[in-house]
């Protein structure tokens, strides 16, 4: 590998190209994506994502109601009954409010409603502002599919991808980005133009399974215990859908918009890798610059975090040897002995595969990840491979 | 002269077969307001008895449409579907939440508060029972002085009187607030109906009697409700931006104790050593009904 | 392990009684416990289960009990509501809340046994009416069943119950006494659990397997069944009931009239309805409206809101203005002949109810027009002729042949008729008593003499008539003597409150200007050339005497003279028993014991009563009396009282406060030669409005309140307009009885099912 900065950028037909913040992209995302219902309440670091749709509403660039609410869990219990109702909808949050509307997320999971939500991550009190996957990863048991991004791009792309997901499975999504080192950051961003994006997404139809005044019914009532399980098992039959329908519409937006995204991403990854390291979100990004000095280290980027992507796990693992160290990076803490990821890991070799692995905890309230740290990660791995390691302690 | 009634309802928009107790307000209170609202309705429930009322999987009560929602967002889940409809071209499309005290002036108060403020156009009806009657009875900031509940039991029964709803929700400023009772049927189906041809947000509240929680008799359950207005306990007012108008004066104000007595959850203040308690509420209930009247006094003289 | 599963409604009290029961079993014996409760989510009335197992080691089981040794059922509604008897083991035991035979649920197990633990729950007074908690009665009935020590459990009743300890621990020692069933039970603890460990029970695990579905329908759940589907109707302990109830005025009517129908019909305009209404009880209603004393106004429920209804308003302009063209006779049907001797009220409507059911009946008549003391001792100026008259006719008119002067005696007619009805009135005024009464005019000879035959008995201008007495006759009599130009006064032994006459009359009276003394009595009496001296002695009130009216006691010395005209006395009347040869008969209502070769029966003021209406009344009766003789068939008086409603029954509050219209009353300083009607009648509308005051006390009108305010939307109007409850889901909250107006509901435990 080379690390010499070439003019190799690509170009996409039927896009512009700008240069944009991370939260702005995710805005335009909602635009193009067509969201007809925002409800909006600011918190740090999301709060650039909903000014831009306020702006965009406001200047009748986008079609949308966009209603001011009094707090996250107001906002997404209103993202609820637009929903029901039949509405594309869209919102962010961050941290706080993300905890805030915790009793709402299981509701709207457990009412199988097509949604797609930014999260901004930070971690909770004491106050701090800074990128952490501890809030979103807090919400994974809330029945809500999570995509990690790792760039402007990708978030955008993700967004739009997700809609069709979530409304085809009717189970809602977070799409989350690191605060500040993706949502503050401005860098290049093809936004593909409205109708091509219509083709690969058209505007909500309704399906006839929203409430509609004209055929009274009532939805979320109470459920006896002789039927609970059973609505259970009809979601869990279509979460067991997600992974693969991932991975299909990651090709199908590939072959319409010219870039590829599944479920995770394996960069050199193969029979001679030595280390493996295991990531979410932006620190992927300065762990591809550092492995170009580490040819024996690999990556494996997880873009779908929730449900866990056991399959393609396994599919990028094939050739490596079962020597391999895997190195889980946590951008988290669930207090408990190990970091979510590390768990998920586990989980997904369980009776497949048997690879040692080691967690570390970095970058928790937006500690920095630089390439140092990545050197200290890897340093650690090849020499003194604890089980679970703190970096950046000193 | 006859009884100025006769049979108020002419279309049912409910079915029988509900779960709510003998003698229930909820059910009574629905089975008017659906009569009027008609089945191009949606009502949107947080957590209250109703809930289980509206019926188990997969029953429904109402002729209407029902969404289930989180205890303490009813008023946000009904923007929602609000906004929606609204782009949907069904702008007549009634939304009403169906809420008790406990989703409105606790839990509820903050969401509640903030589609007043946003003049949402939406109807609110809290069933107003004064304790969370679904969990078995326990105060809530509606329940009144001296009244027991299952957190205020025994000689520990409630010794604050209940905040005053109606005057915060008068200051959001709003179209429509309103009290009703079940005993003037006719006067809360002209405020439904009156609410129904307003737009904005607006707000009735029903004295609801839930005989298990009142210690009350169901068959009595009317009788209360009438006492209660009979004695200003609960005194029948409409707010229109902050302007106030009694809708009823009792030819002769009865003492509080008249609604009270029939209450056993008040049954400890009519001890002897506890008399001064029950002073103290007819004390604050002619305070209430005189600034009441006082307040509509000022409200013709001071116009915007 | 014993097992026990128990069934109730929520609010019967079961989770307690198996919380207690635990306790009970672990004190009685080294045994382990366990008891919880699964509920669903309805409220109060709503099926239920608990579940309890004892053990003398460890229980190993956390779930339901599916297959109990005890069922143990709270109300017993529900074992055709709910599965009970599922998965009973085999030879187990089971034990009924019920008072019915336990041969009604022979089939259901081989080991019944039943306790009324309601009946004894209600006696204890354990919870409400509408909801009786039957849980002590309940777990006396079960140590019953296992052999348990009553002592133990007394006393963990009395620490356990949160109210009314020795009510409840009665309660379960009577229940203990009281359990019913075959043979003895096996359930006896010790022995049983020494018996039986831990059975195992065989499942087919693959056969629940094959039942398993792989596909499901729960991805967007919509709650949209009707929730009609559920039914209610279970729930309910009191029923309530639509119940056509009697009101006051009609029960109090001597005559029988329903009243409050008549009411009913003229407050709506149907007038000739209302009228005929009236006649099934009484031909007089031109004559009632005016002179009786309303009996139906006095017993008028709305006198507890504003003022009792005008009814004798209503009632005379029914008679005057709706009265039926003329009646055609009906053909005379029966062989027997009838007489009746004397044609006053009674005499009149016993000939027109015997005529009317096909007999001959002929009115013998002593003066030269019918009417007795309508006639006679009514002054025109209360009851104008006319309206006797036409009355009269039409008794005539409907076939009843009436012999004017004609005083006969039963010994004269006897032979020629079936039976004879003796109604000659009290004609003859009562003495006072006192030395020269012959000085003294009879009160009722009075009347009679100027109405009759123009005699004015020497009352003139300006004489002063003192008059003795308190009743009507003492009233019209003074009444009369003011027409007369005379100044009339009365003197009355008591007081206003003990006075016998109409309230309204005695008001309308002193209005006219007549003075009444009261307290007083005449002892004496001297002729002084044209004047009467009259000696009066004062008295005062003492002890109630028989007829509970506070007897009159002379107070000494009180002596004192008057000086007047004329002395008429109306201190009360007596028959004339010619009619019986001049024996002393004492006659009494219906068939009276006299020698005579046909059945003799008496009616009328001479029998009982004293006002036209109850004369009419007892006309009715013994017509009907002698039709049962007649035709030898039971004669029975109404012996059942009615549920009659009463002021604490009506909710007033649905009522609007009005004021009665009243009949006009002419009013003049000078009544001189002046023998017009007083009281005038009502116009059209005024009978609208009067009528529309009508409470309709225990009668439906349709109000609207028990449908309006069913929380449960279990009442309907059905295709005929009428109301129905719909016992399918009515759970018998009782708001339709309570907020009934007019008590036309009762509200009982009893069983009800839909038409």
């Amino acid at each position: 590998m080379n690390n010499t900065e070439t003019s190799t950028k690509k170009k996409y037909p039927r896009h512009t190209e700008k240069v944009m913040k991370g939260n702005f992209a995710a805005a335009e995302a909602a635009k193009i994506c067509k969201a007809g219902f925002i409800p909006a309440y600011p918190i740090t670091p999301q709060t650039t994502i909903v000014e831009e749709l306020a702006e965009k509403v406001g200047s009748g660039e986008m079609d949308a109601a966009y209603v001011n609410m009094d707090s996250e869990h107001s906002v997404f219990a209103a993202a609820m009954g637009s929903a029901l109702a039949g509405e594309r909808v869209f919102t962010a949050t961050s941290g706080q409010g993300l905890f805030y509307a915790h009793e709402v997320l299981h509701a709207i999971a457990h009412f199988r409603l097509p949604m797609v939500v930014c999260n901004v991550g930070r971690p909770s009190i004491p106050w701090n502002i800074w990128s952490d996957q501890s809030d979103s990863l807090s919400q994974r048991d809330t029945g809500w599919i999570q995509f990690y991004g790792e760039s402007s791009q990708e978030v955008l792309d993700t967004i739009i991808q997700s809609y069709i997901l979530s409304e085809k499975l009717e189970i809602p999504v977070f799409v989350v980005l690191d605060a500040f080192y993706q949502s503050h950051t401005s860098e290049n961003v093809w936004i593909p133009d409205q109708d091509l994006v219509n083709e690969f997404l058209p505007p909500k139809q309704l399906k006839g399974t929203e409430i509609n005044p004209d055929k009274p019914i009532a939805v979320g009532g109470l459920v006896q215990p002789e039927h609970y399980g059973k609505f259970n098992y009809d979601f869990w039959i279509d979460i067991n859908r997600v992974e693969n329908l991932t991975n299909q519409i990651g090709e199908d937006f590939y072959q319409k918009f010219g870039r590829k995204y599944q479920a995770v991403e394996a960069i050199n990854i193969n029979k001679d890798t030595k280390i493996i390291l295991v990531t979410i979100s932006s620190i992927t990004t300065t762990a591809k610059g550092v492995i170009q000095h580490h040819p024996e280290v690999g990556i494996l980027k997880i873009r779908l975090f929730h449900p866990f992507p056991k399959n393609s796990i396994l599919e990028a693992l094939k050739d490596v040897a079962n020597d391999t160290l895997l190195v889980a990076i946590e951008r988290n803490f669930m207090g408990d002995k190990v970091g979510a990821m590390m768990q998920e890991l586990r989980e997904a070799f369980y009776g497949e595969r048997y690879f040692k692995m080691i967690d570390v905890f970095t970058g928790q309230g937006g500690k920095d990840v630089p390439p140092i740290t990545i050197e200290k990660i890897i340093y650690k791995a090849k020499n003194n491979p604890e089980d679970v390691i703190w970096i950046d302690m000193e | 002269m006859l009884p100025a009634m006769e049979f108020l309802i002419k279309d049912e928009k409910v079915f029988s077969g509900g779960l709510s107790c003998r003698g229930c307000g909820w059910s009574l209170l629905v089975r008017h307001l659906s009569s009027i609202l008609g089945e191009n309705t949606v009502y949107v429930v947080p957590a209250s008895c109703f809930s289980i009322i509206a019926g188990p999987y997969p029953l429904n009560e109402i002729k209407g449409t029902i969404v289930h929602t989180i205890f303490a967002a009813a008023p946000a889940t009904a923007t929602g579907i609000r906004h929606t409809l609204d782009r949907q071209g069904r702008k007549d499309t009634n939304v009403v939440i169906l809420a008790g005290d406990g989703g409105t002036f606790d839990i509820g108060f903050q969401a509640l508060s903030g589609a007043a403020s946003r003049g949402e156009n939406l109807i609110y009806l809290v069933n107003n029972n004064g304790a969370y009657m679904n969990t078995g009875i326990q105060t809530s900031s509606a329940t009144p002085y001296g009244a027991v509940t299952t957190t205020n039991p025994n000689s520990n029964f409630k010794k604050k009187f209940p905040k005053d709803l109606m005057g915060i929700i008068a200051a959001h400023n709003i179209p429509y607030a309103a009290t009703a009772s079940l005993a003037f049927m006719e006067d809360y189906r002209a405020k439904i109906k009156k609410a129904k041809e307003m737009e904005g947000f607006r707000l009735l509240m029903v004295d609801g009697p839930c005989p298990p929680g009142h210690k009350v008799e169901p068959a009595n359950s009317i009788q209360v409700a009438r006492l209660a207005v009979e004695s200003n306990l609960y005194p029948l007012f409409e707010v229109e931006y902050q302007n106030y108008k009694v809708n009823y004066r009792p030819t002769k104000q009865l003492p509080a104790t008249e609604c009270m007595k029939l209450q056993g959850r008040f049954k400890h203040l009519f001890k002897e050593e506890n008399k001064h308690l029950l002073e103290e509420t007819q004390k604050v209930t002619d305070y209430n009904w005189r600034r009441l009247l006082a307040l509509e006094k000022l409200s013709v003289e001071f116009v915007l | 392990m014993i097992e026990i599963r128990g069934h109730a409604r929520g609010g019967q009290g079961m989770v307690t009684a198996f919380d207690i029961l635990a306790k009970i079993f672990s004190k009685l014996g080294d045994y382990q416990v366990q008891s919880f409760p699964a509920f669903g989510v309805e409220r109060t009335g709503a099926p239920i289960q608990a579940f309890l197992r004892i053990a003398k080691g460890e229980i190993l089981n956390r779930s339901n009990v599916y297959h109990p040794h005890l069922v143990v059922v709270f109300d017993e509604t529900l074992i055709d509501l709910v599965p009970v008897f599922d998965g009973l083991r085999k030879g187990g035991t089971v034990l009924l809340n019920t008072e019915k035979s336990i041969n009604h649920f022979k089939k259901n197990a081989d080991s019944i046994f039943t306790v009324p633990a309601t009946k004894i729950s209600i006696e204890k007074g354990l919870g409400s009416k509408s909801l009786p908690i039957v849980n002590a009665s309940m777990i006396g009935a079960i140590m019953r069943l296992i052999d348990g020590d009553m002592e133990i459990a007394q006393k963990v009743i009395s620490e356990n119950v949160p109210a009314k300890p020795k009510a409840n621990s009665e309660a379960s020692v009577l229940a203990f006494e009281n359990v019913v069933g075959f043979g003895e039970s096996e359930l006896k603890t010790k022995e049983f659990l020494d018996a039986h460990s831990a059975e195992k029970i065989d499942y087919n695990i693959e056969e629940l397997f094959r039942k398993q579905k792989d596909k499901t329908e729960y991805k967007n759940p919509i709650w949209s069944q009707p929730m009609s589907l559920n039914k209610t109707g279970n729930w309910r302990v009191l029923t309530p009931e639509y119940d056509k109830k009697t009101a006051p005025c009609s029960s109090n009517c001597p005559a029988g009239t329903d009243v409050r129908e008549f009411i009913k019909l003229a407050g709506e305009g149907k007038f000739h309805e209302a009228v005929e209404i009236i006649y099934e009880h009484n031909p007089f209603p031109a004559v009632c409206g005016r002179v009786c004393p309303h009996f139906c106004e006095q017993a008028c429920n709305r006198s507890d809101f504003d003022e009792s209804v005008n009814i004798g308003g209503i009632e005379r302009f029914l008679g005057d203005k709706f009265s039926p063209e003329k009646p055609i006779a009906k053909p005379i049907t029966k062989l027997q002949k009838i007489a009746v001797i004397g044609g006053g009220p009674a005499g009149l409507t016993a000939a027109l109810r015997l005529r009317e059911n096909g007999y001959n009946v002929t009115v013998f008549e002593a003066l030269e027009k019918a009417g007795g003391m309508m006639r006679t001792g009514i002054p025109s100026f209360r009851l104008p002729n006319n309206a006797l008259d036409s009355e009269i006719k039409r008794i005539e008119d409907a076939g009843v042949e009436i012999l004017l002067n004609n005083k006969t005696k039963i010994s004269e007619i006897e032979k020629d008729f079936d039976a004879i009805i003796v109604s000659v009135g009290s004609h003859i005024g009562s003495k006072m008593n006192i030395e020269n009464e012959k000085f003294v005019v009879d009160g009722i000879k009075f009347l009679y003499d100027f109405k009759i035959k123009n005699d004015r008995n020497n009352v003139n201008k300006d004489d002063k008539v003192a008059i003795i007495g308190g009743g009507n006759t003492a009233i019209d009599v003074a009444r009369t003597s003011l027409r007369l130009g005379a100044i009339p006064t009365i003197y009355y032994r008591r007081t206003e409150n003990e006075m016998p006459a109409i309230a309204h009359e005695v008001e309308e009276a002193l209005a006219e200007g007549i003075k009444i003394e009261f307290l007083t009595t005449p002892t004496g009496l001297q002729k002084n050339d044209d004047l009467l001296n009259l000696k009066m002695i004062k008295m005062e009130l003492g002890e109630p005497d028989e007829s509970g009216r506070r007897k009159p006691i002379v107070v000494d010395g009180s002596d004192y003279q008057l000086q007047v005209n004329h002395v008429i006395a109306a201190i009360g009347q007596k028959s004339d028993m010619f009619v019986f040869d001049n024996q002393q008969i004492k006659a009494k209502q219906g068939k009276i014991e006299f020698s005579s070769s046909k059945p003799i029966f008496s009616a009328g003021d001479m029998a009982w009563g004293g006002t036209v209406t109850e004369a009419i009344g007892s006309g009715n009766k013994v017509a009907a009396e002698v039709h049962a003789f007649l035709q030898k068939i039971p004669y029975q008086q109404e012996t059942s009282v009615p549920n009659v409603v009463v002021p604490v029954d009506l909710n007033f509050t649905y009522y609007l406060k009005t004021p009665r219209i009243h009949n006009q009353i002419t009013h003049k300083t000078d009544f001189t030669e002046n023998f017009d009607e007083v009281v005038q009648g009502l116009s059209d509308e005024q009978i609208l409005a009067e009528g529309s005051r009508c409470l309709h006390c225990g009668d439906c009108f349709s109000c609207g309140n028990c449908f309006n305010y069913c929380p449960d939307a279990a009442i309907h109007v059905d295709d005929n307009g009428r109301l129905r409850i719909d016992y399918d889901y009515c759970k018998g909250c009782g708001i339709c009885v309570q907020e009934c107006p007019c008590s036309a509901m009762t509200f009982e435990m009893k069983e009800a099912e839909n038409e």
